[in-house]
């Protein structure tokens, strides 16, 4: 049978920084079947590219190419994990099926991949126990960031005003989706204590979930602002204007939002979760606290009390990411995972 | 027992005048007038009066009295002494003079050209200040002193390169891998003279803190520790204006000093010149400085003039500056390292001010070495080989450079030239990006702030952000290849 469009025509291909990249359009009734659709355009696109000069490495991500990486399964293959179907879910198991269908998936890429990858020692550790990847097959390599990208020279005084704040009202930020695995109830909870000792605090809720009417509800007497889902610009306003950052997650992989606070030079108040608890020293370059409202409440006093220690713990915060999550260190590690993958 | 070396870093930087505007009917002659600030002529005969004069005199006593030490003046202060207080500039000719006193070299401007990537400017420099030395003292100095302190492998290539048997720097104990600073090491086989941070901020910093428990710092009790340090020599090196200025006389600085010989002979403890310790001891170790020092705060590396994205937008546009730089005066008056320090935005670095104002005092001062560095180009665009090149890609002020925003305000990204422009493609948002581009932002600065119609017109019908991106980098590279 001829086809009326040439398989070239069917895929975007763009050029950036001397990296070509393939597009494909997938079709599908649910994210499970979409992502089956996306593995096999990407297998078809793939394979146009590979006659000639055949690719050495190929590396997935997710479950949501494991479908590709079934097919490709001969060659050698790396899986980096992001997080786990059970991570999401809030560290529960799910009994739904596409909870099913999804951490099969995840086991069964971790089984076929030469090598494996996790952002975080303790994913490494979840992914080990949950889907039975063997130790000497994962390595840890941790996200990287480009700080200059977050890091704006900017009036936060000018900011805080567009919102209605006082210039040098303290300013708390949460950024993420508004779901129960990010833990943002466990902060309006917090809230209510910290306004008792701080009265001029202001609370700033940025992102969109199913959680945001409850939310709303239970912070009805607090000085909150849900602003919704903002464009990056607007983040980036928000994140060099606000005083503190608090990621209060009840799982965390690795917390990139703590790479982001970082290079803008802001202090942290974190869950002492996962990626979040490998990566902050406390009262080094940030404050980590259990995901409960009481501790989050004294973590988030401990800096406010003391404005400066929250702009020094910020400092201290660039620095490390200037050290250990630029990409140019980690594009070594990736590098180095690759050379211990074996066909 | 140590011996006791002790230097004085003596210098005054042209501050920028901060109601500068530009004024195309002042003449090449008067620019000093309306790049400089009047406050400079107020401000050195206030030093002169609290510091330079009663200091000197005090220590041309000593060094009568068979004290020894050493001095290190910047070529922008001797310019204001001459114009200003020849007074102190004639005691400090008899420093310079005095058998007991050394004269050290440095940068002319007390510039910061030692951090460019080409060393040629640094060099030129140094010889522009061993010149002056030579024709107003009759000296040679044989021992450097970079700006600051600022060292590294490459600069200490370089001052071996220029001849010096010696240099100093900070004491740094991540770079002395906690050895001792009281000994003479080596740097890529040049002679390194080190600090003592902790003996030199007794005096500097700690000689009025009350709550210290050595307050109030007797010159007996100082003495006794220089004596019971471990080591060679011990080298302390203050800044001049110590003495009276950030010290009133109230504070018994004065006394302190003057007691200071005597106390020293009790002990037993010689006060030595820099190029005598360089004669007498040998090194005992190798040094080896990979990333940049200085004596500056207590990270002492180079983030007190290169710290913040503003300091490093001002350093970047500078070093840019050279192609532009056929009168080369004022690009050199704009190397001096304090002027970057004004932009500094540490916490603490402002004391007990609240960091808000501090930021705005940086901000200021950086808004105005950009107004002064932008009319500096703006007047030398007819001097360079390609005047259209040059004029695109020229520093802009802060009035005329483009400041990346979104619909609901200014994003904290500003493009200063085309560089920075090119630069910022690859790291603003994308809605940032969509939003000038849907206004023609991008096509109106082109063509109105760099004034390049060529560049102006290629863009006007690209839409996608990467095409658009290497378009406009591709010009950029083209200009720079056609004013080199």
């Amino acid at each position: 049978m001829k086809s009326t469009t040439s398989p070239v025509a069917r895929y975007r291909t763009k050029i950036i920084s001397e990296v070509r990249y393939h597009y494909c359009q997938p079709h599908g009734n649910n994210i499970v079947e979409y992502c089956d659709s996306m593995s096999r355009g990407m297998v078809e696109n793939f394979q146009r590219f590979d006659r000639d000069q055949r690719f050495d490495y190929l590396h997935f991500n997710d479950w949501h190419a494991v479908q590709a990486l079934h097919v490709l399964q001969d060659r050698n293959t790396l899986l980096t994990y992001h997080s786990t179907e059970y991570g999401r879910n809030g560290n529960q198991f799910g009994d739904w099926w596409e909870y099913k269908e999804i951490s099969g998936k995840e086991w069964y890429g971790g089984l076929i991949a030469k090598r494996v990858t996790a952002v975080s020692a303790t994913l490494k550790n979840e992914v080990m126990h949950l889907y039975n990847v063997p130790d000497w097959k994962c390595d840890v390599v941790p996200n990287g960031i480009v700080p200059r990208q977050f890091r704006a020279e900017i009036d936060a005084g000018e900011v805080k005003q567009a919102y209605g704040i006082h210039p040098f009202a303290p300013l708390i930020l949460f950024i993420g989706r508004l779901v129960y695995q990010k833990g943002p109830d466990l902060l309006i909870e917090a809230m209510k204590i910290v306004c008792q000792n701080h009265r001029d605090a202001k609370l700033i809720v940025a992102g969109e979930g199913d959680m945001r009417q409850f939310l709303m509800e239970r912070a009805r007497d607090l000085p909150a602002n849900f602003v919704g889902y903002i464009p990056d610009s607007e983040y980036i306003r928000l994140l060099n204007a606000c005083d503190l950052v608090v990621i209060p997650s009840r799982n965390e992989p690795f917390g990139l939002v703590l790479l982001e606070a970082w290079s803008a030079e802001k202090g942290v108040v974190a869950s002492n979760v996962g990626g979040l608890s490998e990566n902050i020293d406390t009262f080094v370059d940030g404050l980590k606290v259990e995901p409960e409202p009481g501790s989050l409440a004294w973590g988030i006093n401990t800096i406010m009390d003391e404005p400066s220690q929250a702009i020094a713990l910020g400092k201290k915060g660039r620095k490390k990411v200037e050290r250990v999550f630029m990409w140019g260190p980690i594009g070594k590690k990736v590098t180095e995972t690759y050379s211990r993958v074996v066909a | 027992m140590p011996a006791l070396s002790i230097g004085f870093e003596v210098h005054q930087p042209y501050r920028l005048n901060r109601n500068f505007a530009p004024d195309p009917k002042v003449k090449k002659k008067d620019i000093a007038n309306l790049y400089f600030d009047e406050v400079n002529r107020d401000l050195l005969l206030r030093i002169a009066e609290k510091c330079y004069i009663p200091a000197t005199s005090m220590i041309l006593d000593m060094l009568d009295e068979d004290f020894s030490c050493a001095f290190s003046f910047s070529g922008t202060l001797i310019e204001q002494l001459e114009k200003w207080s020849p007074d102190a500039l004639a005691l400090f000719e008899q420093v310079a003079r005095h058998r007991n006193a050394e004269i050290l070299g440095q940068t002319y401007y007390h510039s910061i050209a030692s951090c460019f990537h080409d060393k040629t400017e640094f060099v030129e420099q140094v010889r522009m200040h061993t010149t002056l030395m030579h024709e107003l003292f009759h000296v040679d100095p044989g021992v450097f002193e970079n700006t600051e302190f600022t060292f590294n492998n490459g600069i200490a290539d370089c001052i071996k390169d220029m001849g010096f048997c010696g240099t100093f720097t900070e004491g740094v104990d991540r770079i002395l891998d906690w050895r001792s600073p009281n000994y003479l090491y080596t740097c890529r086989d040049i002679p390194v003279l080190l600090r003592n941070i902790s003996l030199s901020d007794d005096i500097a910093f700690r000689f009025t803190n009350r709550s210290w428990d050595k307050y109030p710092l007797q010159a007996d009790t100082y003495a006794r520790w220089v004596a019971q340090s471990t080591g060679d020599v011990v080298n302390v090196f203050l800044d001049y204006e110590s003495f009276g200025e950030h010290l009133w006389p109230e504070t018994g600085i004065f006394e302190f000093m003057r007691h200071l010989p005597g106390e020293l002979s009790a002990q037993d403890v010689p006060a030595v010149l820099p190029s005598k310790v360089l004669a007498d001891y040998s090194p005992v170790g190798t040094i080896d400085v990979h990333e940049t020092i200085s004596w500056a705060d207590i990270e002492k590396d180079t983030s007190a003039w290169m710290g913040n994205d503003k300091q490093r937008t001002a350093f970047h546009a500078l070093e840019a500056a050279h192609v532009y730089a056929k009168d080369k005066q004022f690009w050199r008056y704009l190397q001096t390292s304090d002027h970057f320090y004004y932009m500094a935005s540490k916490y603490g670095s402002c004391g007990e001010v609240h960091s808000y104002f501090c930021y705005l005092a940086g901000e200021e001062a950086f808004r105005t070495y950009m107004r002064i560095l932008a009319d500096y180009e703006e007047r030398a665009l007819r001097y360079t080989k390609n005047r259209k090149a040059a004029k695109t890609l020229r520093i802009l002020s802060p009035e005329t450079a483009f400041h990346f925003s979104s619909p609901s305000g200014f994003i904290g990204h500003t493009a200063y030239s085309l560089d920075q422009f090119c630069e910022l493609l690859s790291i603003v948002p994308g809605d940032s990006f969509q939003y000038h581009l849907e206004r023609g932002d991008f096509t109106r600065w082109i063509k109105e702030a760099l004034g390049d119609t060529d560049l102006a017109d290629s863009i006007r019908d690209c839409t996608e952000r990467q095409e658009f991106t290497d378009l406009v980098c591709r010009w950029r590279e083209h200009l720079w290849s056609r004013l080199r």
